[in-house]
């Protein structure tokens, strides 16, 4: 199957007045398939806002192709790439009210009036705005405005649905029921679906993969698991997780069967070959310096295990907690779904185990292996 | 004696009732993190403790003494809000030399102060920058490192970690209460953020309409919230709300919900007959297979991961959703459809719906009222 949305080599510049040259988007090539949603997360200006606005036309491309449904469209005015979207600068129309905002999107289908008042009662009841429905623009607030804009973006139907921080806006409470109906929506209806976010726990909830952009470029395209357990460098190993991944300059150490990772002024973790498979030991190859990483959730906290640290701190967020040890100069952090009863201070066993190892070429900031695999 | 108390404190701005009757007591040495919605005065009370605004009514004690008049240069309290107001043709240096400078500090003393904190707050690479060449974060941490430096003995920070980019705020957030320990202040620290409240306050204070509507430990807050107000600001996702009017069968309380009979504890008997709000937290709720006694029959909706946990859509017979939680991310069956729900009985919540206020559960095995 072809993909719905495809970008090749695309490249964005900006010649701002004055300045030099911004390259804002560097030879960015992915492909979304027919319903699927995608995320762009980064930090702000890693170049995501910037491709949607490719995609969607807003801005134009300085080099590369954009097809949608096997179709280039960028060379075409927004209007004309059958694009459903919902922008925060995008705004409603203020003389019509909210209904009348949501019902001019479907203005071109042939639709009955019966059919257009059930539609945009629908997508109203799912975004909660029923009650403003008969509201004008400029009396409502920030978020309503926010909901309002995507019910008008979903009511459509269309090829691509391109949405620009859709929830940013919306209290905490509103923002984890409509993520789930929302996802439950674009998933029933096979709506193909980009959006940008900079918050990775709203592309974790509704993205089928997710494209991590940093410094114009595109650092993996892949589903949330496999960022979490094979990011494809530094960057992204450091960038997902809430806490993120820990990371430790390590010297590798080769005695008999057991490799070691020495820390620098801290400790050293060894493993036989049995836990350190041949893949792993050939990715490091004769490197003598390694990152070595680890997930908060993987380090293990409890007797049994082969190191010990002492507690710099011991937070409990109600359902998890976080705890941080004083390790090699650094902090190792540790969460748990489970209470840990520990002092700041006390000095508390803690262990990794290889299948949880995550190991980083120095020098590229690649990643060479992850568990038992190579990268 | 507390290092500050504030008694029924009020302030209107024209005709917005901001503060109406704040009574808080912050013992020396203590973490109090300030926290609730936006727009509900946290800031305007920091301010009144800190003298930038004198209060319509009541009193601010500091060290025991009422502030009364006494002008903010002259309360000996260090500040850092969320607006960074660093001087922006001095370096980062000396903008946070400048706390010590006005003090006739010695200048080789003044270095090493300024270098020990810079190092803390991982600035010390930048401190030879102006403002203008600063990050957000680092302008924060600059002007955090301003108001450490001093040693000030009370510490008031407007959420100083807001513009602080993900990674390092999981950093500072673990970091900054040895920090504040170390330097003995007694701090202040207001967020809109209900994890940093509970991770680092040894207290959370909750302002909700204009009061102090609990401070208490960051686990007790959450565990036992003194009304549905509080409980909803805290959890993620935050606790689904049914409302349930409890009758008694065979000596206990009975609730139904979603269609489910549920037995509540011996201690919630004296509900019977009210009306209530059940709260449940979504990670009290385990998605079971078959029915159990109990356990409320429902559609799964969706599956939407969230920080290393997966938050369940239900829908319960008649419509009504609610949110369920479970630890890790790959062993939630991801097929939607039919299944049930079982609540946690220990973990329930009730809340008189007139109030809001929650029910206190009398002890179990007699001694309670």
């Amino acid at each position: 199957m072809s993909a719905s949305l495809s970008l090749r080599g695309v490249d964005k510049v900006y010649y701002p007045r004055g300045r030099s040259a911004v390259h804002a988007v560097k030879a960015l090539s992915m492909d979304v398939e027919h319903g699927e949603i995608v995320a762009l997360l980064g930090s702000s200006g890693c170049g995501k806002t910037s491709t949607l606005r490719m995609v969607a036309g807003f801005e134009d491309v300085s080099a590369g192709a954009i097809a949608l449904a096997d179709r280039r469209v960028e060379r075409l005015a927004p209007a004309a790439r059958n694009v459903a979207m919902a922008f925060e600068g995008y705004s409603l129309y203020p003389p019509l009210t909210v209904r009348e905002n949501i019902a001019f999107a479907l203005k071109r289908g042939r639709l009955s009036a019966g059919d257009v008042a059930r539609r945009v009662q629908e997508v109203a009841a799912l975004v909660e705005i029923e009650s403003i429905l008969d509201r004008y623009p400029n009396s409502i607030s920030g978020g309503q405005q926010q909901r309002a804009s995507l019910a008008r973006a979903l009511v459509r139907d269309a090829a691509l649905y391109v949405l620009d921080e859709p929830m940013g806006q919306l209290e905490p409470q509103l923002r984890a029921v409509l993520r789930g109906r929302l996802k439950r929506l674009l998933k029933d209806r096979a709506m193909t679906s980009i959006f940008v976010t900079h918050d990775q726990t709203e592309a974790n909830a509704l993205a089928d993969r997710i494209a991590v952009m940093e410094g114009g470029v595109l650092q993996q395209f892949a589903g949330q698991h496999e960022l979490k357990e094979r990011p494809a460098n530094l960057y992204v190993a450091t960038f997902i997780g809430e806490p993120p991944m820990n990371v430790f300059d390590a010297s590798v150490v080769r005695d008999g069967d057991r490799t070691s990772f020495e820390l620098d002024n801290g400790p050293s973790f060894g493993f036989g070959d049995n836990e350190l498979g041949p893949e792993v030991r050939q990715a490091i190859g004769n490197r003598r310096k390694v990152v070595i990483g680890v997930r908060p959730h993987h380090v293990v906290l409890g007797n049994g295990c082969g190191e010990t640290a002492r507690i710099v701190s011991n937070q409990w967020l109600g359902d998890q907690s976080h705890v941080a040890m004083a390790v090699a100069g650094k902090l190792l952090v540790a969460v748990s779904h489970v209470r840990v009863r520990a002092a700041i201070g006390d000095t508390v066993p803690y262990g990794v185990r290889a299948q949880h190892l995550h190991i980083f070429d120095p020098d590229t900031t690649a990643a060479l292996a992850h568990g038992a695999r190579a990268a | 004696m507390a290092q500050i108390e504030i008694r029924n404190l009020h302030k209107s701005f024209k005709d917005d009732n901001i503060l109406k009757g704040v009574s808080l007591g912050i013992d020396k040495g203590e973490i109090v993190t300030l926290f609730g919605p936006s727009g509900t005065g946290k800031t305007v009370l920091l301010r009144l403790i800190a003298g930038i605004y004198p209060p319509d009514a009541g009193t601010i004690g500091l060290r025991g003494r009422d502030a009364a008049g006494s002008p903010p240069d002259k309360r000996g309290i260090g500040m850092a809000f969320q607006n960074f107001a660093l001087f922006p043709h001095m370096t980062a240096r000396d903008n946070i030399a400048s706390a010590l400078t006005a003090r006739k500090t010695k200048p080789g003393e003044i270095a090493c102060k300024v270098e020990a904190v810079a190092q803390l707050l991982k600035i010390g690479h930048v401190l030879g920058h102006t403002p203008r060449e600063l990050s957000n974060g680092q302008k924060q941490r600059t002007a955090l490192a301003r108001a450490l430096v001093a040693d000030p003995d009370i510490l008031l920070l407007d959420d100083p970690l807001r513009n602080v980019d993900a990674k390092l705020r999981y950093e500072m957030r673990l970091e900054l209460p040895a920090l504040l320990k170390r330097a003995g202040s007694t701090v202040v620290y207001v967020t809109q953020d209900f994890k940093e409240a509970m991770a680092l306050g040894d207290r959370v204070a909750v302002l909700l309409d204009g009061r102090i509507a609990q401070c208490d430990t960051p686990s007790r807050i959450y565990a036992e919230p003194a009304s549905v107000g509080v409980a909803r600001l805290f959890g993620d996702p935050t606790l689904n709300l049914v409302e349930v009017e409890p009758r008694m069968v065979d000596n206990a309380a009975e609730i139904q919900v979603g269609g489910a009979t549920i037995r509540l504890p011996a201690g919630y008997a004296a509900t019977a007959g009210g009306s209530y709000l059940l709260g449940l937290r979504p990670e009290s709720l385990r998605l079971i297979d078959g029915p159990a006694p109990g356990a409320i029959a429902v559609d799964l909706v969706a599956v939407t991961p969230l920080n290393e946990k997966s938050v369940l859509l239900v829908t319960m017979q008649g419509g009504e959703e609610l949110l369920a939680s479970e630890a890790g991310e790959r062993d939630v069956p991801r097929r939607t459809g039919p299944g049930h729900l079982a609540p946690d009985l220990d973990a329930v919540l009730l809340f008189e719906r007139s109030s809001g206020r929650r029910f206190i559960p009398a002890e179990s095995g007699g001694g309670g009222l």
